[in-house]
């Protein structure tokens, strides 16, 4: 079904590596008992600050389901009649009613929640979209330092093999600003269209020439860059090197007239949206043994200013969202789930962040303002779901931050923090986080046990 | 987890074997591709985003001739035609330059007939309505969204017409550059029919008015537009219910900068925790330096009342639907507050708003975000401190002059430190595509399906598969869903993933037809007849002159590894000086310089195209 593996040394692969060098010539002092899983980990960034209170709202019996019904009336999310939200068992919470993926793979265990997450620091706090999300994903705790991604620092210090074939992706047009620096990432919106196919077809490429020993445009071009000492060069080998990888990928999906295309396990539906279209280009690159470490994908639109909706009403924006999600990342578990290779899953852990929270308060405008706390998930088979972690600061008055937002009671970078040292053995918080000093575990993530760590096939 | 199980051992050992076969047959085996962690290379690479921490002189790379280079930045891409009109300017480069910038920021002493008339030809039905107009004519409709959108997929279309073909092409540069800056997702539902009248504020040349004109002016009017009102839902902003997205996005977007925030803060001078200065304004006066939280609510309220009429119940039987109006009944002003420690009176009405805008015009650090900003795309990602403070100040010592904005610009292009770098920048996209239209002397007129006579229901036309490309390649027009524009660093437009799609967008250009639809209908660029009519003598037609002709055309000079490769390319089994035959189209596997001529010329032009010294500016 798949296409044949990319091949590796396997000599390589043992090798390690040894402190990596950043450019300009600044050694990382990594851990010495530095080591390394395969796993993955899945960054979804929900991009305009998600309204975490509408997606896990205090349900019947909280002690702040006063305070909320108080707060929003036009986007409240009821707990009983049209639109109720979903009980979480063993608590007074309740998801949207939209969410009935996620909270099905909450109480099989698969997905946890953290409530008041989000930036502790920085000091001062923005409620700049646009900042807010650079901080986030430098994760030097206020600014955005020297402009290298958190993910870009792990990649570095994580002591990866020396070869690996596509460590990291970012789905979209432009890399993810935790990637940022990197030169290990491909960044790509969609694998169906990354790719060089649209030139006139006997000269494209030499794969669609039909005569042995033509060199195409596609074989041509990297002589271009290659010479070149412009500052765009190395970018511009860096794609045709993305390139060259993906091309003998088919990222389509599977139909009858295109067999050799993706197909899903366990009649997973990815829809055609392009949140879902690019969690299953991931999948395909999970199981497809590129040596992926780290993904990143956005799901926009979350800037709910004015119309938020509510699911007790049939206009539901928000809810919309919360759709996508939820079938993105339903289809997403359910695929690597149920592969005839195994359980992916085990080894694949997924994380949404987002910026800040919204206002408790609503607008008159029937949306929400920018706030501060918010809520992260964790998904994965190896994540000790159907629990919610961290400390609710609670929706009274004075209880929130600046009178007006849920308080941030828990790191972001502690739940990221986890996941690097727990799933993907690096143990290194310090160099990923600068500055960041509380690092404990929640629990929120089993331990990846590195010796049990097959190697994938296709690392020969 | 599975490790390797037998069988795909086994079928990998038999690739390997067949590999192995293959190669010992003479049979060419691609190699295996590069893994993008390897170990010759660092994984971490930041050059492109520090070139800010280089002087513009320092980071200056070998490039075109100086015209070249200075047109490049200045237009959508420098054409030979550019170039001898250029070189008509003056006995030397300084003093044509001088001339030419003379020119061009006089855009209505510009004949741009031909411009002109291709976008009559295309017969656009919104583009010079009124905002009434739009209200009534396609707003109102909420039956066929296609109609209702038509204002907006029109201003694409025009759009992509006038930057290609306008001979006002640093008036286009800089309606790129103020749409990014005020950006408004095109496609909104309520913004997208009301978009012309939008685009319009830029294209304003009367005194004081557009994209030479006066900051605060275009700032009062982008806020007064109903596309902006919609995007940032300052039509819904009232005393009942202030929305804060617009004031915001005003302090931080518009006009101060994230370089003037400092956050959640308590902005009081004197508490000494986070002490923010007091600067001097343009005027003399003494106005906070940064913007905190609280001057966002206070510019908030300031702003409610501020709405499109009709807009929503509240107003809706008001006169003038989808222009701007302000109502009092609609707006806060019981208490006195402050916006950067300027005092706002109780009961001040519209004059609340009118003094946020007022304030910010004389802003030293408006002055310093827009410099930057203009700095940044005129000259590179990350400019000289030195000349972004010399703009800032030409623009904040004429911040009441009605051509404030062309002063400005002008500061940017007459510096040294532009005329003395090169190559710090990249071309967008966007801007890769017009380029490759105007080098490539394309004849294209874009048009929406709903405007195209021959459309037919369902097909899928040259346009929209145009756009379709730019789109993948992550920058259609009007198309940036956030307030903060399309990005204007490196950093964000080399991903593999633009970069990737930007070759590839390339290469489909070239290929792209008048009329995808129909068989045998004209290239958009036609290369071949081109190069036939720029070098009639057959026996002349070598790979090395054709190589040498587009060179030239698309990037002005000819760089070493660029012609070589492209006369390699061309000549294939044949010799550089040996005649190829441009008017077959054959297959013939034999002698790959007669294989496929026609489509190998394209593909050279292409190959130009997809080169590092095209996408750099």
């Amino acid at each position: 079904m798949t296409p044949s593996p990319m091949q590796l040394d396997r000599r390589d692969f043992l090798k390690g590596c040894c402190a990596a060098t950043l450019a300009g010539g600044s050694h990382v002092a990594v851990g010495a008992t530095a080591s390394t899983t395969q796993d993955t980990l899945v960054v979804v960034f929900l991009r305009g600050a998600m309204d975490a209170l509408s997606l896990l709202s205090p349900g019947q019996g909280h002690p702040d389901r006063g305070n909320y019904e108080a707060n929003r009336d036009n986007t409240r999310v009821p707990y009983a009649g049209t639109g109720a939200g979903l009980p979480l068992g063993g608590t007074n919470w309740q998801l949207h009613p939209r969410a009935a993926a996620l909270k099905s793979l909450y109480t099989q265990g698969h997905l946890a929640l953290v409530v008041g997450a989000g930036q502790m620091a920085p000091n001062p706090v923005v409620r700049s979209h646009f900042e807010a999300q650079a901080n986030l994903e430098t994760g030097v705790g206020g600014g955005t330092g020297s402009g290298i991604g958190w993910l870009t620092r792990h990649l570095v210090s994580a002591n990866l093999p020396a070869n690996v074939p596509v460590p990291a992706v970012s789905m979209g047009s432009i890399t993810a600003s935790s990637l940022l620096g990197s030169t290990e990432a491909i960044t790509m919106n969609s694998g169906q269209d990354f790719r060089l196919d649209l030139g006139n077809w006997p000269w494209n490429a030499a794969d669609n020439s039909g005569i042995a020993g033509l060199q195409g445009v596609v074989e041509v071009l990297p002589s271009l860059w290659q010479s070149s000492t412009l500052p765009l060069a190395p970018a511009g080998l860096a794609a045709l090197d993305s390139l060259s990888l993906f091309r003998a990928i088919n990222f389509s999906t599977y139909a009858a007239s295109n067999t050799s295309g993706y197909q899903p396990s366990g009649g997973a539906s990815y829809g055609g949206g392009g949140f879902g279209l690019q969690l299953q280009n991931i999948a395909q690159l999970v199981k497809h043994n590129v040596g992926l470490r780290i993904a990143t994908v956005d799901l926009g639109g979350w800037d709910t200013h004015n119309g938020q909706g509510s699911p007790a009403d049939s206009y539901d924006y928000f809810g919309n969202q919360v759709q996508v999600l939820n079938d993105g990342l339903n289809a997403f578990y359910t695929d690597l789930s149920t592969d005839a290779a195994g359980n992916y899953m085990k080894n694949v852990s997924v994380v949404t962040v987002s910026e800040f929270g919204r206002r408790v308060q609503e607008n008159a405008s029937g949306g929400t303002d920018h706030g501060y706390g918010t809520v992260m998930l964790a998904m994965g088979a190896s994540v000790n779901g159907g629990q919610i972690y961290g400390t609710f600061p609670g929706l009274a008055s004075d209880q929130l931050f600046e009178g007006a937002d849920v308080a941030v009671t828990t790191d972001y970078r502690r739940v990221l923090a986890e996941a690097l040292v727990a799933r993907l053995g690096n143990a290194n918080v310090g160099y990923v986080f600068p500055g960041y000093s509380g690092y404990a575990p929640l629990g929120i993530f089993q331990t990846s046990a590195v010796a049990d760590t097959v190697f994938k096939s296709g690392f020969e | 987890m599975s490790s390797t199980t037998a069988a795909s051992a086994a079928a990998t050992s038999r690739r390997r074997a067949l590999s192995l076969l293959a190669s010992a047959l003479g049979v060419d085996v691609s190699p295996q591709p590069a893994a993008m962690r390897r170990t010759d290379k660092v994984p971490v690479d930041t050059r492109l985003a520090r070139l800010d921490q280089q002087s513009a002189q320092a980071a200056t790379f070998s490039g075109p001739p100086s015209a070249i280079a200075w047109l490049n930045r200045a237009t959508f891409g420098c054409t030979q035609a550019d170039l001898a009109a250029f070189n008509a300017l003056g006995g030397s480069d300084t003093a044509r330059w001088t001339a030419w910038l003379a020119q061009q920021l006089d855009p209505a002493s510009i004949n741009d007939g031909a411009c002109t008339a291709r976008i009559a030809s295309a017969n656009f039905q919104s583009l010079n309505l009124t905002p009434g107009q739009l209200w009534s004519t396609f707003h109102a409709d909420t039956a066929n969204y296609s109609h209702r959108m038509l204002p907006v997929a029109e201003v694409e279309c025009a759009t992509i017409i006038r930057q290609t073909y306008s001979q006002r092409q640093l008036f286009e540069v800089m309606v790129d550059f103020w749409h990014d800056h005020f950006s408004v997702f095109g496609w909104d539902y309520d913004g997208g029919p009301m978009f012309p009248a939008f685009d319009a504020l830029f294209r304003d040349m009367a005194p004081g008015k557009g994209v030479f004109g006066n900051f605060k002016s275009l700032l009062m009017a982008v806020c007064e537009s109903a596309s902006m009102m919609y995007m940032l839902d300052l039509y819904s902003s009232f005393a009942a219910g202030p929305n804060e997205n617009y004031a915001r996005e005003l302090c931080e977007l518009h006009t101060l900068g994230a370089m003037n925030y400092a956050g959640v803060v308590d902005p009081d001078p004197y508490s000494g925790v986070y002490p923010i200065p007091m600067v001097t304004a343009a005027d003399g006066s003494s106005i906070r330096a940064m913007y905190v939280d609280d001057d966002v609510y206070n510019a908030t309220t300031a702003l409610t009342g501020w709405t499109i009429s009709q807009s929503t119940w509240q107003v809706g039987s008001d006169p003038n639907p989808g222009m701007f109006e302000y109502v009092d009944a609609l707006h806060y002003d019981k208490v006195t507050t402050t916006f950067l420690n300027r005092y706002i009176g109780a009961n001040t009405g519209i004059t609340a708003g009118k003094n946020i805008f007022n304030w910010l015009s004389m802003h030293p650090g408006v002055a310093t975000f827009i410099a930057t900003k203009l700095c940044r795309r005129l000259v590179g990602d990350n400019p000289p401190g030195s000349l972004v403070s010399s703009v800032a100040n030409v623009f904040l010592q004429n911040y009441q002059a009605p051509n404030q904005l062309q002063l400005t610009t002008q500061a940017v292009l007459a510096s040294s430190e532009f005329q003395n770098s090169y190559g710090l920048k990249m071309k967008r996209p966007g801007v890769a595509f017009v380029g490759a239209l105007r080098a490539c002397g394309a004849d294209f007129t874009p048009v929406p399906d709903l405007d195209n006579p021959g459309y037919v229901s369902g097909q899928w036309t040259t346009t929209s598969s145009i756009l379709w490309a730019l789109q993948s390649a992550g920058h259609r027009p009007f198309y940036w869903p956030a307030p903060n524009g399309y990005p204007d660093t490196q950093t964000a437009w080399s991903s593999t993933g633009t970069l990737g799609l930007t070759l590839r967008m390339l290469s489909f250009v070239l290929e792209s037809t008048q009329d995808r639809n129909v068989a045998g209908s004209p290239f958009l660029a036609d290369v071949q007849a081109q190069t036939l009519a720029a070098i009639p003598v057959l026996a002349n037609r070598t790979a090395a002159n054709i190589a040498g002709l587009w060179c030239d055309r698309i990037l002005g000079y000819r760089p070493t590894n660029v012609y070589n490769a492209a006369v390699d390319f061309m000549r294939q089994n044949a010799l550089a000086t040996d005649a190829l035959d441009l008017t077959t189209d054959t297959w013939d596997s034999g002698h790959l310089s007669k294989h496929y001529t026609k489509s190998r010329l394209r593909s050279m032009v292409a190959l130009i195209l997809s080169s590092p010294d095209f996408l750099t500016r």
